[in-house]
């Protein structure tokens, strides 16, 4: 199983979102869960990938030339696939995993999220979609997608495109559990 | 020790049980089980008297696999008066096990 992880770079963060995105590495290799992320050597990126290698797991990066020229790619992550673009590499991400795992992020991460529950909604990606919700810095997105609901901008229904993980064990849970998504979810795809 | 349940016996075991009881599914070919096997019987003596603890081999317990929907190993379901009320798949810590059964034991 491959799982893609979408995190941010910044590693001007609470040292406690660095902690849960080792934590959360950790499980993974201990798990034997392949992970695909976007390459980045710093933030939670860094923190992840760090703590995959530690644990002996398997990590791949993903990033675009102009990232790599700037040398902005972790250094000790051996299988590094380098593409021409962001949308390449984003593609290339959601093209190999079973499922998808954001940890917190600015809106490069929020862009890759909201990406995954749009595939997922029109029935172009099947997998988990799991928000790794530490120190709830995800509440109010997820206070805009019950608004979303609320005004009719979404159907009730969608709501089961993703899943809320206060901890890193809960998203192991939810990768692993894989629930049932709906088999035909371009019939509900239009509001 | 963890209690060995089965097919056969789970019923009487978990089901019925008057205590909250955890059941941890696993396999002898499954890695990840091994890694939570010693945090299991260590919880089970610390939690004798609050709780039961108890493993199921998914190889030679079919049915209640099936029942329960285990696609996973290890899963650890979390009964409480026989329903499922929580539940952990995969390898983590010891404490997070302790946690769960502790809100568990609270709610009692």
């Amino acid at each position: 199983m491959t799982v893609c992880v979408f995190a941010s770079s910044s590693g001007k963060i609470d040292q406690r979102y660095m902690r849960a995105a080792a934590d959360l590495g950790q499980l993974l290799a201990a798990n034997m869960i392949n992970v695909i992320y976007g390459g980045g050597g710093i933030g939670l990126m860094g923190a992840l990938a760090d703590s995959i290698i530690e644990n002996g797991g398997s990590i791949t990066g993903v990033i675009p030339s102009f990232m790599n020229d700037e040398g902005w790619g972790h250094p000790h992550v051996r299988e590094m696939i380098v593409t021409r673009d962001m949308g390449e590499r984003k593609k290339e991400m959601f093209t190999k995993a079973d499922a998808v795992v954001a940890l917190p992020g600015g809106v490069g991460t929020l862009e890759e999220l909201t990406e995954a529950i749009t595939l997922k909604q029109l029935g172009l990606f099947r997998g988990p979609v799991v928000i790794l919700n530490t120190l709830d810095f995800y509440g109010s997105l997820i206070n805009f997608l019950d608004q979303m609901v609320a005004k009719n901008f979404l159907r009730t229904e969608h709501k089961g495109i993703w899943e809320i993980a206060p901890t890193p064990p809960d998203v192991i849970t939810a990768i692993l559990n894989n629930r049932k998504w709906i088999d035909n979810p371009r019939k509900i795809a239009k509001i | 020790m963890a209690l060995e349940v089965n097919d056969n016996n789970f019923e009487e075991v978990v089901l019925n049980s008057d205590k909250p009881v955890i059941v941890d599914f696993w396999a002898e070919w499954c890695g990840p089980c091994r890694i939570i096997a010693p945090a299991m019987e260590e919880i089970s003596g610390e939690f004798k008297d609050k709780a039961v603890v108890a493993k199921c081999d998914v190889d030679s317990s079919p049915s209640v696999t099936a029942r329960f929907g285990i696609r996973n190993i290890p899963t650890v379901l979390y009964f409480k008066d026989g329903k499922v009320v929580d539940k952990q798949i995969g390898a983590v810590p010891k404490v997070n096990f302790i946690n769960k059964l502790n809100a568990l034991i609270q709610q009692s």
